[in-house]
């Protein structure tokens, strides 16, 4: 019970500390949004008239309070949901664009996460497993692919399997030729988002799967050496149970203590990625709003993404504690 | 264990084998590019909107989507970009000034309606012309003599805000826009114009508009839907071209040619805004550097190398710059001395040498000039990101040196370049010129060369305009308040021949090219589009006004 | 003595060495593979004596030993460390533009020209220069801030471990690459210093959870109780008895934290976030990118950068590899029996035909 009493408390006070630098970091940013948006203008290609410029200034005139005022200001409009309003898309409210965009980024980049995982620890279990034979040669390939970077990969992927050959669409969440309307419930839409989603998750799998794979095989190869699996063995249970009961089990507790960590590195990967592939994702917003200076914007889909791994290590926290009670009992 | 092993994978392979079916099936059904056979096929369009895309039609709002400026709302009259053309009937039939200038009085067309089905009147215009955010300084009144006759009164002559009156106000409904609270947050999601198209649907990722059933012209517009969509990458926007899934888009491609050769869509060229070194000439005014001595500027213009420039960082497609500002060859006309049609286009670092010399500098050991014992030293800023005058500052850097120049060009954030020309507080910067929308380079003339548009260094220039460089000249003065008082051809360019001699001497801005302006487009299955031989409007998809006006003209092909 | 059933698969371990899960220190006990439990086979104990000849002692036990992997971890790396310090010296200026844009490898630019006509090759020789640099700083940062916040706070326990841990633990949890990005927005010019130093404060949260962990282990161990009973301070404590020991640790968390640091540097170029001025793998991706290198087909701009990285990403973690077999010796050692295993069982020497006189099962 303490373990978990811990681990909560933990994660309260993370929460306050990322919520406190969400606000500071923005506000350290150079930039007045309305010079920003006039040149934007101006250089794709418009010729601004004086009444433009100046209901744009009008628009986006600075914060003048002190720091801590808005601080208290910021804590005030979070806990009552209000994430202020977009500068890029204005005037539509932060909660909205996050919204939207939030449910795409969760299931690519969450499915892609676990195909991952499952697919690391699984291959890397047979790997290690395998030790000694000529599949212990293959691993140092592993470790090419777990050095690509992301958005390098996924702009050969497209320029390879979307232009060249054409097998995949170029962008986009789902055919928006087809789907004009936007999203429906329907199985066509369905199979139009997995179709679009499929480069961008096997560019994620392939870019991470490496780690995982790794980790495992260097862990089963220590479990397999265990006195528990030796006693398995020369008690005459058979291999394969060997494996799925006791040796991989045991060897993939680590890799799920490290999840957390190399969910961080998957999240960095997939902005990148949905950049390339205009992924209606938040990953996406969160350049936008880099790029533009959109205070507001840039804040909600920090916060966002910063709660989405917190709560996600915080599941794979329990997960740990519930299947290693040495965890439990060695706080 | 092999057991294990073999049935993850076929788990695997069968989970794998179910999602490509499904996507397959998906894309069996939304792959095609027919959509609505009885309508005729939707035209494609990307105009520039970035995902996801946000419902504002509201023309004041910096966020108003494309669609909104030109196919739904419409200004008086056509002004086309491209050519020395007279501004083309809209809503407006004709227009005439009083004898100095300050009243116009503007006939309307009889019989045009919203797309709601009310009357368009002079009162609406009246209403717009008033409106705040469009109240110009010195508007006297907007009034509707009757329903076809509006008579606009300023306190000044008008004769060159001219385009801005008649070809960039949006035309307004008065029964809606007099109820609209507040202008800035309003957005105008189903939006009431004059224009060939009105709302459709809006979504994250493409909007759509369909033809106006109550549109002034029979038969127009002859394209019944048009989507826009939302594209993050240049990239992704040039594969879809490619791929012939896109009909018009306006964007720079360094090799066009890949994607005209699918034989589906054609390119057109039209270069518009000049691209120039800014530099902060005027000593009195607070600057500081050695580009304040106009013998620096003249010598680093000879030792450009506008050719290789032209090549290398724009990829071939701009066009040539005239020192005189003037838009060749649409602004013939009031270019006074042939000689400065164009700007050198090849480098000529002895007579970059010579102008030096002839003013007191001296060639250091190291092969850079200086003048007592102090080397000449310019620093050149662009904007981190915009890659062609990055690429062109790095040459530009070379080639001064060369002539024995030393320019160290780096990149700044946009904010520091924004600041950087709007304070003053900077030596060279490689910046872009805004393009007069009409035959006539006055604009230019005014808001960048003229004493009124600037200020002291250390503090911006005025609002709305752009005299960067501290220039500041009372003969140019002049020939510009000259200009702007008349209707008279012969008296404008005599004002401007003077103007030019002196602009062109004095180089407060280093002519380099002009940027080219590329726009991509479904020859295949549609026509009506703007053609080399006849430039009817600024092509590109982004275009405001001339977009509206294009689509009017397009035709699906039989 | 009853017979040994037959297994299906031989890949048992008869070598192997008692040890907990969590301990994957390097004491000398360890090392010496002098520490079997199980009785040997013939051919065993004849291997295990010559191991046990060769054993090395002291400071060379840390090495690790030669293998194919580690053979090609130390060329690749060794291979492009000398390309970035000799290569410039050899190539061609850089940001010459004076050749032919956009041209495709020939006999004079061996990997093409870029868009302004820079020669492709010398680009990636000085872009190596730069990336090694930012990596190697980078990764000193984060090593050094790991160490503290990591070693320090598992040895010292109490309170000093409950804040550096919680800051350590915020650090891990936010974001790294949108925290950098905010960062790396705010810096106008960015020398390539300033991008690694930014790389190396937000990526040390990693390491330091691994080294704390370490150190918390190792702090019960007797001879560094027996530092502290002598009076040892514990600066003294940490540098003598415990950073020795996990020095092949800290030599992989190193490693580990230079491929991040190229990765992330990277990243930030693509985005236009990375150093200003400098060359790196990062920016002539960048430039590539924006040069539309893809579009125009020049895949000879595009592709190299990547590859490098790569390559430099494959070759640190296949040392890595090796340091690993030192921390954990039954990853060299499983292998190697298991393979010993099998080969005595294709030459008729299995399982099936010992004798074992002892009456203990293996």
């Amino acid at each position: 019970m303490k373990f978990y009493a811990r681990r909560i408390a933990f994660y309260v006070v993370t929460l306050w500390a990322t919520i406190s630098l969400n606000f500071l970091l923005p506000r350290l940013l150079p930039g007045d949004p309305a010079d920003i948006l006039l040149a934007k203008m101006q250089r794709a290609g418009g010729e601004l008239s004086e009444t433009t410029v100046r209901n744009i200034k009008t628009l986006l005139g600075g914060d003048t309070s002190s720091m801590w005022d808005q601080y208290v200001a910021y804590w005030g409009r979070m806990l009552q949901g209000d994430l202020g309003v977009s500068i890029t898309k204005y005037p539509a409210p932060v909660t909205d664009l996050i919204a939207a965009a939030l449910p795409w980024t969760v299931i690519l980049v969450g499915l892609a996460t676990v195909i991952s995982f499952v697919l690391g620890v699984g291959i890397g279990a047979w790997v290690g497993w395998r030790r000694g034979t000529w599949v212990d040669h293959l691993v140092p390939f592993t470790t090419v692919l777990q050095s690509i970077p992301y958005f390098w990969l996924a702009l050969v992927l497209v320029a390879i399997f979307s232009v060249a050959l054409g097998w995949f669409p170029i962008f986009g969440g789902y055919d928006v030729w087809a789907f004009p309307e936007g999203p429906e419930w329907s199985w066509a839409f369905i199979g139009s988002a997995v179709y679009h989603g499929f480069l961008p998750a096997l560019t994620i799998v392939l870019s991470s799967v490496g780690g995982w794979l790794l980790g495992m095989r260097n862990m089963m190869v220590s479990t397999v050496s265990e006195d528990y699996i030796v006693t398995a063995e020369a008690k005459g249970l058979k291999p394969v149970r060997i494996l799925r009961t006791y040796a991989t089990r045991n060897a993939a507790i680590p890799s799920i203590a490290g999840f957390g960590i190399s969910l961080g590195f998957v999240v960095a990967g997939s902005i990148v990625m949905e950049q390339v592939f205009t992924y209606p994702g938040i990953g996406k917003l969160m350049i936008q709003s880099v790029q533009n200076s959109d205070y507001a914007l840039m804040q909600g889909v920090f916060l966002v993404i910063t709660i989405a791994v917190l709560a996600a290590n915080f599941i794979m926290d329990i997960v740990y504690g519930f299947i290693d009670p040495r965890a439990r009992h060695n706080v | 264990m092999i057991r294990n092993a073999k049935r993850r994978a076929a788990l695997i392979a069968v989970a794998g084998a179910a999602i490509l079916g499904l996507g397959l099936s998906g894309c069996a059904t939304g792959g095609g590019n027919d959509s609505g056979d009885s309508e005729g096929r939707t035209l494609r369009v990307w105009a520039g909107s970035q995902t996801p895309i946000e419902a504002n039609f509201n023309p004041f709002s910096p966020s108003v989507l494309h669609a909104a400026l030109g196919p739904i709302y419409e200004p008086l009259f056509f002004y086309n970009k491209t050519a020395d053309d007279a501004p083309a009937p809209m809503l407006g039939e004709s227009f005439e000034y009083n004898e100095d200038g300050t009243v116009i009085t503007v006939t309307l067309k009889d019989g045009v309606k919203w797309n709601d089905g009310e009357d368009f009147t002079a009162e609406d215009a009246a209403f717009t012309f008033n409106y705040e955010p469009n109240h110009r300084d010195g508007l006297i009144s907007a009034e509707a003599t009757d329903d076809t006759t509006v008579v606009l009164t300023y306190e000044t002559p008008q004769f060159t805000n001219e385009f801005q009156i008649l070809g960039t106000t949006w035309m307004l409904p008065e029964h809606i826009w007099s109820e609209v609270d507040d202008y800035t947050t309003f957005t105008d999601e189903e939006p009431v114009g004059t224009g060939p198209y009105v709302v459709d649907k809006v979504t994250d990722a493409s909007y759509t508009v369909v033809a106006n059933e109550n549109f002034r012209d029979e038969g127009v517009p002859a394209i019944k839907k048009v989507q826009y969509i939302g594209i993050d990458a240049n990239q992704s926007a040039q594969d879809l071209l490619t791929a012939g899934e896109l009909d018009w888009t306006g964007m720079f491609v360094p090799n066009p040619d890949s994607v005209t050769s699918n034989g589906v869509i054609s390119m057109l060229n039209t270069p518009q805004d000049p691209t120039v070194l800014y530099t902060c000439s005027n000593a009195e005014l607070g600057c500081t550097g050695p580009q304040t001595d106009v013998a620096v500027r003249q010598a680093l213009n000879v030792a450009i190398d506008r050719g290789t420039i032209k090549e290398k960082a724009f990829v071939g497609l701009t066009g040539d710059i005239s020192p005189t500002f003037a838009l060749l060859p649409r602004d013939q006309k009031w270019v006074a001395d042939p000689a400065n049609e164009v700007s050198p286009q090849s480098p000529d670092a002895t007579a970059a040498g010579e102008i030096l010399e002839a003013a007191g500098y001296t060639k250091g050991g190291d092969g850079f000039y200086g003048k007592d014992g102090a080397p000449i030293e310019l620093s050149l800023i662009s904007v981190d990101g915009w890659t062609d005058y990055n690429d062109a500052a790095k040459l530009i850097s070379e080639q001064a040196a060369e002539a024995g120049i030393k320019v160290n060009a780096s990149t700044v954030q946009w904010q520091e370049f924004s600041d950087a020309r709007q304070t003053g507080q900077y030596q060279l910067i490689m910046g872009g010129v805004i393009g007069t929308s009409v035959a006539d380079p006055f604009q230019i003339y005014k808001d960048w060369f003229a004493g009124e548009s600037t200020s002291e260094v250390g503090q911006e220039v005025p609002a709305g305009r752009w005299n960067f460089s501290r220039y500041d000249n009372a003969v140019v003065n002049e020939a510009v308040a000259a200009a702007a008082a008349t209707n008279d051809e012969a008296v404008k360019q005599e004002a401007y021949a003077t103007l030019q001699t002196e602009i062109v001497r004095d180089l407060p801005y280093i002519p380099l090219v002009i940027n080219a302006t590329q726009t991509f487009f479904n020859t295949k299955d549609f026509t009506g589009w703007p053609t080399e031989d006849d430039l009817y409007a600024f092509p590109p998809a982004w275009g405001s006004v001339a977009a509206g006006y294009v689509l009017q003209h397009l035709e699906p092909v039989k | 003595m009853s017979e040994r059933l037959e297994v299906t698969d031989t890949s048992t371990d008869y070598e192997s060495v008692p040890e907990t899960l969590s301990d994957r220190t390097i004491d000398p006990a360890i090392i010496a593979p002098g520490a079997m439990m199980s009785p040997p086979v013939d051919s065993d104990v004849q291997a295990a004596r010559d191991e046990a000849g060769a054993a090395r002692r002291g400071f060379r036990q840390l090495l690790p030993r030669m293998s194919l992997k580690l053979a090609l971890g130390l060329t690749i790396v060794i291979g492009i460390t000398l390309f970035g310090i000799l290569g410039p010296l050899f190539c061609q200026d850089p940001t010459d533009s004076d050749n032919p844009a956009l041209s495709p490898p020939s006999a004079e630019h061996w990997l093409g020209t870029t868009k302004l006509g820079y020669d492709v090759l010398a680009q990636l020789a000085w872009g190596t220069r730069g990336s090694l640099m930012v990596g190697i700083v980078a990764g000193l940062i984060a090593l050094i801030l790991s160490i503290v916040f990591g070693i320090l706070a598992g040895y010292k326990g109490g309170w000093w471990d409950e804040i550096l841990s919680l800051f350590t633990n915020i650090m891990l949890v936010i974001p790294g690459l949108p925290l950098v990005m905010v960062i790396a927005t705010y810096i106008p010019g960015r020398s390539w210093m300033l991008v690694a130093l930014v790389l190396g404060i937000t990526g040390w949260a990693g390491s330091a959870v691994v080294l704390r962990a370490q150190a918390r282990s190792l702090r019960s161990r007797d001879y560094v109780a027996a530092s502290r009973v002598a009076g040892e301070k514990t600066a003294r404590i940490i540098r003598v008895e415990i950073l020795p020991n996990l020095l092949p640790l800290l030599a992989a968390q190193f490693l580990f934290a230079i491929i991040f640091a190229i990765l992330g540097e990277a990243g930030l170029s693509y985005l236009g976030l990375g150093p200003t001025g400098s060359i790196t793998w990062g920016t002539m991706l960048n430039d590539a990118q924006t040069g539309q290198a893809l579009g125009t087909g020049a895949w000879w701009w595009f592709v190299p950068p990547g590859l490098m990285i790569a390559l430099l990403g494959a070759g640190l973690s296949l040392i890595n590899f090796s340091i690993d077999e030192i921390i954990n010796p039954k990853l060299r050692l499983a292998p190697e029996n298991a393979r010993r295993v099998r080969q005595a069982k294709r030459a008729g020497r299995g399982v099936e035909s010992v004798h074992v006189t002892n009456g203990g099962e293996a």
